[in-house]
């Protein structure tokens, strides 16, 4: 046997299954376990396919001694006996029942209900009425059966007309259903059927009696059905609230009572607060953010306050220079970003401190020429405004420190694209901390004199510094 | 009279289990203890003294009884009632007969109960003992709750609660036209009629009375020779009527008691408003005479096309009720919708359920050509898939192999199982069949 028909798939209804014609085309194979191969399709299908099983139990424990398995489904279901019904042939019936009924040739349409039509009596005499009635014509007849049956109907009916108008007919039978209809009212109405008014109080009597003692119509149509909640058995043909879409026990679970409608209120009050919840979060992230960019602004002017310093340092330390304090305090140079820093190194007037560097092209430029170009260029360019105001900036890049650079033995790369510029130095490449605390040097665009490999906001147009060093 | 001493004749056995009165038969009172005619042994003094100190009889208790085939049964008494004119100890019981299905328990007289066999007073544990050395505690559980078989799906608590409702039938025969019918389970009839053994019903409208003359009185006024609805099914003398249980709700009313009878699990829960009634007639001169129905939800969110069905026992075994299923799945196809019946079903519906789905899945095997899928074979019939997978699986036709399902059609096999199944009996001709889905007035 394969090893694939030990755990066949669930069957997919849709899949278009192979029919095959000749049982030979199975023998040929090795045989199949068909039969627990049907117990996982079944197991597969969900189905409660146990009938079989239990008929088995059912067939032991009746007959005693248990009778050979049956080998074949066949047999299987012939098992359970099922016994013929007792009936036998009323010999009254075709006397009871007249021959008087020609079916037309078209089918046959309903009429109207009994009650529509209003002339059938729908009261059938119970055997205490008989009883009574036989009684009340013990001596002469009083009253024949078909009448007092009428006149009981036409009780009932006129009395639930009576409950109609006073507006009290129950939609289920809560509580006793008390009777309405009145002595005088009741012979008026049946003044028609021209019976004796002895004959009708009795029988007024004799049904208010029987009425008040069953508490409710003693026509079967116009009894009200048990309320809903009523849990006795016996009590049937129960109504159902909103009939088209709630007509299984599972279903009723969510009729319009009053659990249902606190259970949507709480659903309500749940999804208000969720609401509430969701509206404070917003102002928090917002609060957070503002107090993000707080910080931010917080550490611009914490940094452009230690450039500032270090720049009076330095100038300080080189007292051959002219102090760069206007350089320090302009605003838009500080703005912090990468490039600003970058196009700031070259202006580091450390090459004195650091002769390895001096010799490089890591050289300083005059200052007010510096000073001068940055402000144009960030006028010319108005770069500021490409960037999101309120994005924060990282704050680890630093310039570099050519001292420092030399302190730790790294030298710049060569210059080697020396050209024909006679006294200004040509900036070959720059150096700068990038993220993570690498040093970086970015080539040099000598067309362009901008960092290679750099992002357009390091755009710097050709034009400036060129003109300037001219 | 002496009826306990008298042994079993196939003449006595015949007579009559019915609840008719007896009263002619023997003076009430002297159930069985009348002195025998012959001589007197001290051992029969003894055995009446210990059968007087027994009765009346406990529920519960075991003995054997006499049933309409003349023979002595094992029964279990469920209930007992005192008779109304008898003595202290004059009950009538009501008696489930072990080997058969509940339908058949009844109310016997002392008479009819074989009082040697009387087993000493039921002591549960020690049956229990005995019957555990074979089975285990589930497998026992399982046969005592579902002693009626086929309502396996109800579970243990509802089913216990089901059986202690109705565990004692109430009304055990009804005229219904030409037949008088035995009935076979509890019905919930008004209090009113909880004093009756027998019920008079009238064949067309389905009123019941208590007496026969109330009956004949109805008769002479009723004005119905047909169900209350639209004809929309004519065949030779079968006719099928469509009521609206909500234009006709006395008479939907009626029919669910009736039908109640003669079905275990039938629920009368919920009022009959939401249903319509198909009731199946044969016709003659005297009327439309039902001989079963089937009742079908308006709107069902289950895909159900049936709720309940029932041949009256007098036509049984004619071919009434596969055609009843045979309508219900060609009122599925008019309205575009695959069906199933409402569960659980009882064991003649399962039977006759799996015998139309076997016709029907097996008849298209047979001629198609070419591959099939399940739910093709569900859009060509109206049968829901699952119906589908599960006959076609009780039968083992799908098999699996080298990796894939395959139906086996085998022509021999597909005859067998067809003659296993039975023939459809008569034939639904959809040619007249003038229906259109129910549609909500207004």
């Amino acid at each position: 046997m394969s090893r694939l028909s030990f755990r066949p798939r669930p069957l997919d209804i849709h899949k278009k299954l192979p029919i095959v014609k000749s049982v030979k085309d199975f023998e040929d194979d090795d045989v199949p376990s068909s039969t627990r191969n049907s117990q996982l399709l079944r197991l597969a299908a969900g189905d409660s396919s146990e009938n079989e099983v239990h008929h088995h139990h059912h067939h032991h424990h009746h007959q005693g001694p248990a009778p050979a398995p049956t080998p074949t489904p066949t047999n299987k279901k012939a098992s359970p006996e099922i016994p013929t019904p007792q009936f036998v042939v009323v010999d009254t019936y075709e006397r009871d029942y007249s021959r008087t009924f020609a079916q037309p040739t078209s089918y046959l349409r309903a009429r109207g209900a009994r009650a529509e039509l209003g002339d059938f009596v729908e009261y059938d005499l119970d055997n205490e009425d008989e009883d009574w009635l036989q009684d009340l014509n013990r001596d002469r007849k009083v009253l024949p059966p078909d009448k007092f049956e009428s006149l009981l109907f036409k009780l009932e009916v006129l009395d639930h007309k009576a409950r109609e108008r006073a507006g009290v007919i129950t939609p289920t039978l809560g509580s006793p259903i008390p009777v309405l209809l009145q002595l005088d009212a009741a012979t008026e109405a049946l003044l028609a059927l021209s019976i004796r008014y002895a004959v009708i109080q009795s029988v007024y009597n004799y049904w208010k009696e029987k009425r008040e003692r069953w508490q409710k119509p003693i026509l079967r149509r116009l009894q009200p059905p048990p309320p809903v909640n009523d849990t006795n058995p016996y009590n049937v043909f129960r109504p159902r609230e909103k009939a088209h879409r709630l007509h299984t026990r599972r279903m009723q679970r969510r009729e319009n009572n009053v659990q249902s409608f606190e259970k949507l209120r709480q659903v309500r009050r749940n999804l208000d607060q969720a609401k509430t919840i969701l509206e404070t979060l917003i102002k928090r992230e917002e609060k957070k953010r503002e107090v993000m960019e707080t910080e931010v602004s917080l550490q611009r002017i914490q940094m452009k306050y230690k450039h500032e310093t270090e720049l009076l340092e330095d100038s300080l330390a080189l007292p051959g220079f002219p102090p760069l304090s206007k350089f320090g305090s302009s605003e838009e140079e500080f703005m912090d970003s990468d490039d600003v820093a970058n196009s700031r190194l070259g202006t580091r007037p450390s090459a004195i401190h650091n002769p390895p560097l001096q010799e490089s092209n890591l050289v300083f430029i005059p200052t007010g020429n510096m000073k001068q170009e940055l402000k144009g260029r960030h006028v010319s360019q108005g770069w500021l405004h490409k960037m999101d105001p309120l994005e924060p900036v990282l704050l680890f890049t630093r310039p570099l420190v050519p001292e420092k650079l030399a302190a730790a033995g790294i030298a710049p790369p060569p210059d080697c694209s020396t050209k024909d510029e006679v006294s200004t130095p040509a900036y070959k490449f720059r150096g700068r901390i990038g993220r993570g605390g690498r040093l970086i040097f970015d080539r040099w665009n000598p067309l362009l004199h901008t960092p290679i490999d750099c992002g357009n906001s390091f755009y710097i147009p050709p034009k400036p510094r060129p003109a300037t060093y001219n | 009279m002496g009826s306990i001493e008298t042994p079993p004749s196939a003449e006595n056995g015949s007579a009559t289990h019915t609840a008719m009165p007896e009263g002619d038969q023997k003076p009430s009172g002297g159930v069985g203890f009348a002195p025998p005619v012959n001589e007197v042994t001290m051992e029969s003094e003894m055995l009446k003294k210990r059968k007087m100190t027994m009765l009346p009889l406990e529920v519960g208790t075991r003995v054997m009884c006499r049933w309409r085939d003349g023979k002595y049964h094992p029964v279990k008494v469920i209930e007992r009632r005192k008779l109304n004119l008898g003595g202290v100890n004059d009950y009538e019981y009501y008696v489930h007969y072990t080997e058969f299905n509940r339908r058949l328990d009844e109310w016997v007289k002392l008479e009819q109960l074989d009082l040697d066999s009387v087993e000493a007073v039921v002591d549960e544990k020690v049956e229990d003992k005995v019957t555990s050395l074979k089975m285990t505690r589930h497998q026992k559980r399982k046969i005592d709750e579902t002693h009626v078989e086929g309502h396996e799906e109800l579970d243990a608590a509802s089913l216990r609660e089901h059986e202690e409702f109705t565990k004692v039938k109430n009304i055990a025969t009804i005229e219904l036209g030409r037949y008088e019918i035995e009935t076979w389970y509890f019905s919930p009839f008004p209090p009113e009629y909880n004093d009756s053994l027998k019920l008079y019903f009238c064949e067309f409208c389905l009123n019941f009375m208590k007496r026969k003359e109330q009956l004949q009185r109805h008769m002479r006024k009723c004005d119905l020779k047909h169900p209350p609805g639209d004809e929309i099914y004519r065949s030779g003398t079968l006719s099928m009527f469509e009521v609206d249980g909500k234009k006709n709700k006395v008479y939907g009313q009626n029919l669910c008691y009736l039908a109640k009878l003669f079905l275990d699990h039938k629920t009368l829960y919920y009022d009959v408003d939401l249903f319509l009634f198909y009731i199946l007639c044969e016709c003659d001169d005297r009327g439309c005479h039902m001989v079963g129905y089937f009742s079908k939800e308006k709107h069902s969110e289950e895909s159900y096309n049936l709720a309940c069905i029932l041949t009256l026992p007098p036509y049984q075994r004619k071919g009434y009720g596969k055609f009843l299923i045979a309508f219900s799945y060609e009122l599925s196809k008019k309205e575009g919708k695959v069906g199933t019946p409402e569960r659980p079903l009882s064991d003649l519906g399962l039977l006759s359920y799996r015998g139309y789905w076997t016709r029907v899945l097996l008849d298209i095997l047979k001629k198609h050509k070419g591959n099939i899928s399940i739910k093709e074979l569900s859009d060509m019939t109206a049968i829901k898939a699952e119906d589908i997978l599960t006959t076609l699986q009780s039968l083992e036709l799908i098999q699996y192999r080298k990796g894939q399902h395959v139906i086996c059609a085998d022509p021999k096999v597909l005859d067998r199982h067809l003659k296993a199944a039975g023939r459809g009996g008569l034939e639904v001709d959809v040619s007249k069949l003038i229906w259109t889905p129910y549609k909500e007035q207004g």
